[in-house]
């Protein structure tokens, strides 16, 4: 018993000893010693020396309140010798603070002169970092749970490794220097405003909002994202943003590195309030929505009829559909092929695509824009008018140059921009799919398309030999097995239940007990087992899509099943005729429009 | 100077008072010297202020450390420490939204000993939490509730619930994300009650959400009304403890050995006059260990056996604090940010139980099931009326309150693991390596 507790009796003695050799023996203790010495070693009087002597290590602070929420920074605690020119030579933390020109110092009679004195601006409010602490982890910012490291200096343990280098480097201080400076021409902020300039280029207005700038819907709004994310996250969601996000329809934009550091930038300078706007100015911008600002930033075009050709085309590279589509040269690697659009798409549809993409492609990623109705009239025009088909020699040529950028190479519909597509394009490597349709109702697809979806109608481009051509091409090439002989079918032409409220109603019922697993319970094709399903159940709301088949195509569909996909045929579950009558009648119900031009609710 | 009306005793020298200085005043302080017999051990009992609320003598069994594993006195050490480390804590603590999380900035960076301040604030609040249960668990198994320690056994649990409270208080106070988001879901399991759940969710918080009221509140509570309470609490358990004759002990544990002196009986000295009743004061006080003279019994003398141990149980205590706080610092998560929680955001560990279970139904895993616990916690002195099975870890007669009770235990115990380790984002189960 006494021997434990002597032993105990140590161990609390042992943990004083430890902690208070800890509390009076500090780190930044030892630099400023460090500092006095290495300072009274190069006065150059008596006096110097002598107040030198009377500086005994303290905790130095500096409090700022010039700048937003009051801080306090101690960093000159450490690092005590940032004002100090002599010790321009010497390493961190005794190092002086550089001088510089661009920074606004001045030199007069051989004396530098800081335009941003640290007594009035602190540290932090330039460089980040954690004002309080007296410990370089947390003054740093190395602790994971800091929301502010050191810009462009500090990174922490837990970003990815592959980014962190990517994340260093003076240009992210541009980032603060934005938070006073916010003149777009400033020369301290370039990057930031290479920045901006690449969040119109690459078209980020179209899809986030950032108040005063740009007005997406579609996309989380940006406005104070550099006062929520770290420079690792901001990164990531650029660089790849189904790394962090599974479900993200942020597309992966072909950037460079250089690039997306601007970006970082741009975004990290973006914390809602900055320090040059007053309060009355934000109530402004709030009032008016920030239009004025935005409209300001996308100056409306004047077209002129006789040039409408040419300045539609000047119209699309500016506002960068090429961010996304291809166009010629250009390709963003997101969106389809507008090369030769006029060849596909008429007048109408595109300039409804324009005004309100989800209007002719329910479920089209492409955010609406808001330009002028000249603008889109002069694009459209311009669209209309490229009509140069490329080589189209044979089969194999046909399908390489229309059908792969979304059926991929391997025609199982992973081409490269297929996870931008909803729905996805066919797997033309699923023999159950293939060999269930009539070769007529398969060249019928690629010369008609399949409305609402992304798939056009190629009969303009291709006759009925050269789709019959590639239809070949895929079904060796791919399907690979033997066509068979399809199996009569018993399916009604016409809808024998007239469509009235009562047959409606009993559609619902049967599919909400049958249908809703998959399809939804909106019909939207986004029901719980939708998740794990590949080709995704149909969105029935698409109602391009709903009024392009006729009731005998729905009635095969759900009766028999759809070969090759998840959809099982209902005659097995016992649906007869008069069921699906009534199924069919509540998807045709849902996608009727009204006057208005909406579609109808389901109805009740 | 002194009054010639009082010549006696004679005035002793201004050299021999100086040289009698530190004799004196010690002497002045502690009544009594070193006890080297009975009756100076009794005394030095009596007339210490700290000494004094320990029985004179103490039975052999209840200094046995395999019995009490010294729970109760490490939970009240802990709650010594909690109260040293928390008045001094609050020398510097703001309870302001816009402050709290600066101040916790600078008790970690510039604060003289703010940093092993905190650790041993946080881990000591922890392990009282942790103690007080597995003190709670041990009067369970050993059956020391039952009569005549009825209500002693329900005070305890009424300490038990004041402790998670307290600490459940102090969790708030940081004002980082952990403790935003802690509280704003052990609040919201507090509002699954029926009826007046949201009221005493809105009590809590003054308000719809976690904000500056709710600090406020949560600051009072902690550091002034719960620790009153505590500190009330815990001085009526350890008077009931005397009062209710000692710890509990099986009954064989008082039979009288057959004539044959006890220990302190046999090593007595004699010093006094020998026919002095020695407990005089002792003999006044009504209840089962009342005895005069010195009949045979297995008590001992407190001092120096039950000093040491308490002794040894505090420096036990307080090296485990202090080399908890030297190698592990208290969490400190991000500034709060109310539009960005944290997936998942989890109640502190001791409610991760009740979260867990509020997972699978809100209701009966937030208050059905935790108030059946209690409520059976504080009935059971009065349903389980048997004498038998007392004083002995898990005593055969009373095997079926012991599995009751380990299987709500080991329930929790599992949900608080699973809570703790094995949730991830959305609450989905997810393995922790």
């Amino acid at each position: 018993m006494r021997i434990a507790l002597a032993i105990g009796t140590f161990f609390i003695l042992l943990i004083h000893g430890i902690v208070f050799y800890d509390q009076f023996f500090h780190r930044w203790e030892r630099n400023q010693t460090a500092y006095f010495d290495q300072a009274r070693a190069m006065a150059k009087s008596d006096a110097e020396r002598a107040a030198l002597s009377d500086r005994k290590p303290r905790i130095e602070q500096i409090v700022v309140s010039n700048f937003g929420e009051t801080r306090v920074d101690r960093c000159t605690t450490c690092h005590i010798a940032s004002d100090d020119p002599r010790f321009s030579t010497y390493a961190e933390p005794l190092k002086t603070h550089p001088y510089s020109i661009a920074m606004g110092d001045v030199q007069k009679n051989g004396k530098w002169e800081r335009r941003h004195k640290f007594s009035e601006f602190g540290c932090t409010v330039c460089h980040d970092g954690q004002g309080r602490g007296l410990e370089p982890k947390y003054s740093h910012g190395e602790d994971e749970y800091w929301p502010d490291p050191l810009l462009g200096h500090t990174t922490q343990d837990s970003w990815r490794k592959d980014y962190a280098p990517k994340l260093k480097g003076k240009e992210y201080l541009e980032a603060n220097c934005a938070q006073c400076h916010t003149d777009p021409g400033f020369a301290g902020t370039a990057t930031v405003e290479k920045g901006r300039k690449l969040f119109f280029a690459t078209n980020c207005y179209g899809c986030h909002r950032i108040e005063g700038l740009s007005d997406g819907t579609i996309g989380p709004d940006l406005t104070e994202v550099g006062k929520k994310w770290k420079l690792d996250y901001l990164w990531g969601r650029i660089a790849d943003p189904r790394a962090i996000l599974a479900t993200s329809i942020m597309p992966k934009f072909n950037l460079k590195d250089d690039e997306i550091k601007a970006l970082v930038i741009f975004l990290k300078s973006r914390k809602g309030r900055n320090f040059a706007e007053t309060e009355i100015q934000r109530y402004k911008v709030k009032l008016t929505g920030g239009a004025e600002l935005v409209q300001a930033t996308i100056k409306p075009v004047e077209i002129k009829p006789a040039e409408m050709l040419k300045q539609g085309e000047k119209l699309i590279l500016d506002r960068a559909c090429t961010a996304c589509h291809k166009l010629g040269a250009r390709d963003g690697g997101i969106a389809p092929d507008l090369s030769f659009e006029g060849s596909i798409k008429d007048e109408q549809w595109i300039s409804a695509h324009f005004k309100n993409p989800k209007s002719t492609m329910p479920d089209s990623i492409m955010p609406t824009f808001r330009f002028t109705d000249d603008e889109f009239k002069a694009m459209t025009a311009y669209l209309v008018s490229l009509k140069t088909a490329p080589a189209l020699t044979n089969g194999e040529a046909t399908y390489k140059a229309l059908c792969l950028r979304c059926h991929g190479d391997k025609g199982d519909g992973n081409g490269p921009i297929a996870i931008h597509l909803d729905p996805f394009p066919r797997d033309l490597t699923k023999a159950g799919f293939m060999n269930s349709k009539s070769d007529t109702r398969l060249v019928n697809s690629i010369r008609n398309g399949v409305a609402g979806t992304s798939m056009p109608a190629w009969g303009k481009m291709l006759d009925e030999e050269q789709a019959k051509g590639v239809l070949a091409y895929i079904q060796t090439a791919f399907t690979k097995e033997p066509r068979r002989e399809l199996k009569a079918r018993q399916i009604p032409e016409k809808n024998p239940i007239a469509m009235s409220a009562e047959s409606v109603a009993r559609g619902e019922a049967q599919f909400v007990n049958r249908c809703a697993g998959c399809h939804g319970k909106k019909a939207d094709g986004k029901g719980p087992n939708s998740l794990d399903i590949q080709p995704k159940p149909r969105n029935l709301r698409n109602a391009r899509f709903v009024d392009s088949v006729d009731d005998r195509r729905l009635f095969e569909a759900i009766l028999y099943g759809v070969q090759g996909t998840a959809m099982p045929s209902w005659i097995d579950y016992g649906l007869n005729n008069n069921d699906v009558g009534d199924l069919v009648n509540f998807i045709r119900a849902i996608n009727q429009k009204p006057k208005g031009g909406q579609n109808a609710g389901t109805n009740q | 100077m002194s009054p010639a009306a009082n010549p006696i005793p004679p005035k002793p020298g201004l050299l021999t008072a100086l040289k009698e200085l530190p004799k004196n005043v010690w002497n002045s302080i502690f009544r009594n010297p070193l006890p080297s017999n009975d009756l100076e051990k009794s005394a030095t009992s009596f007339t210490n202020f700290f000494l004094h609320i320990h029985p004179v003598k103490v039975h052999k069994h209840s200094l046995k450390p395999t019995y009490t594993l010294g729970l109760g006195l490490i939970s009240f050490f802990l709650f010594v420490i909690l109260i040293l480390t928390g008045i001094l804590l609050m020398f510097y603590y703001v309870p302001s939204t816009t402050q709290a999380y600066d101040r916790m900035l600078d008790l970690r960076g510039t604060v003289a000993f703010g940093m092993i301040l905190r650790n041993m604030h946080r881990w000591s609040a922890h392990g009282m939490v942790a103690v007080v249960f597995l003190h709670l668990a041990r009067v369970f198994f050993t059956g020391a509730y039952k009569k005549p320690r009825e209500f002693n056994w329900v005070l305890g649990v009424v300490l038990f619930l004041l402790t998670l409270f307290m600490s459940f208080t102090g969790y708030l106070l940081p004002w980082d994300q952990l403790a935003f988001w802690a509280i704003t879901v052990g609040t919201a399991i507090a509002g699954y009650a029926p009826v007046v759940g949201k009221d005493i969710q809105f009590l809590l918080m003054g308000g719809t959400s976690v904000g500056q009221e709710a600090l406020l509140r949560f600051y009072v509570l902690h550091v002034a009304v719960l620790p009153a309470i505590l500190t009330l609490g815990i001085s009526i358990h350890f008077w009931r403890i005397r009062k209710d004759g000692g710890l509990s002990r099986p009954p064989e544990a008082d039979a009288t050995p057959a004539l044959e002196f006890s220990a302190p009986a046999a090593t007595m000295k004699v010093a006094g006059p020998e026919s002095r009743k020695t407990y005089g004061l002792q003999g006044l006080v009504r209840g089962p260990i009342t005895k005069a003279g010195q009949v045979p019994d297995n008590t001992v003398f407190s001092w120096p056996d039950l000093f040491r141990a308490e002794l040894f149980t505090f420096v036990i205590t307080l090296s485990a604090i202090l080399i908890l706080s030297l190698l592990f610092n208290a969490p400190l998560e991000e500034p709060v940010n109310i539009l960005h929680p944290p997936n998942p955001a989890k109640a502190p560990w001791y409610f991760l139980g009740l979260q867990e279970m509020v997972s699978y139904s809100a209701f009966w895993g937030g208050i059905g099931i935790p108030t059946i616990f209690v409520v059976l916690l504080f009935i059971t002195p009065y349903i389980d009326r048997a004498q038998t099975g007392v004083g002995k870890w898990f005593a055969k007669e009373r095997l079926l309150a012991n599995t009751i009770f380990l299987t709500f235990v080991l329930a929790n115990i599992v949900f608080v693991i699973i809570g703790t380790f094995f949730r991830g984002p959305n609450w989905a189960f997810v393995m922790p390596w």
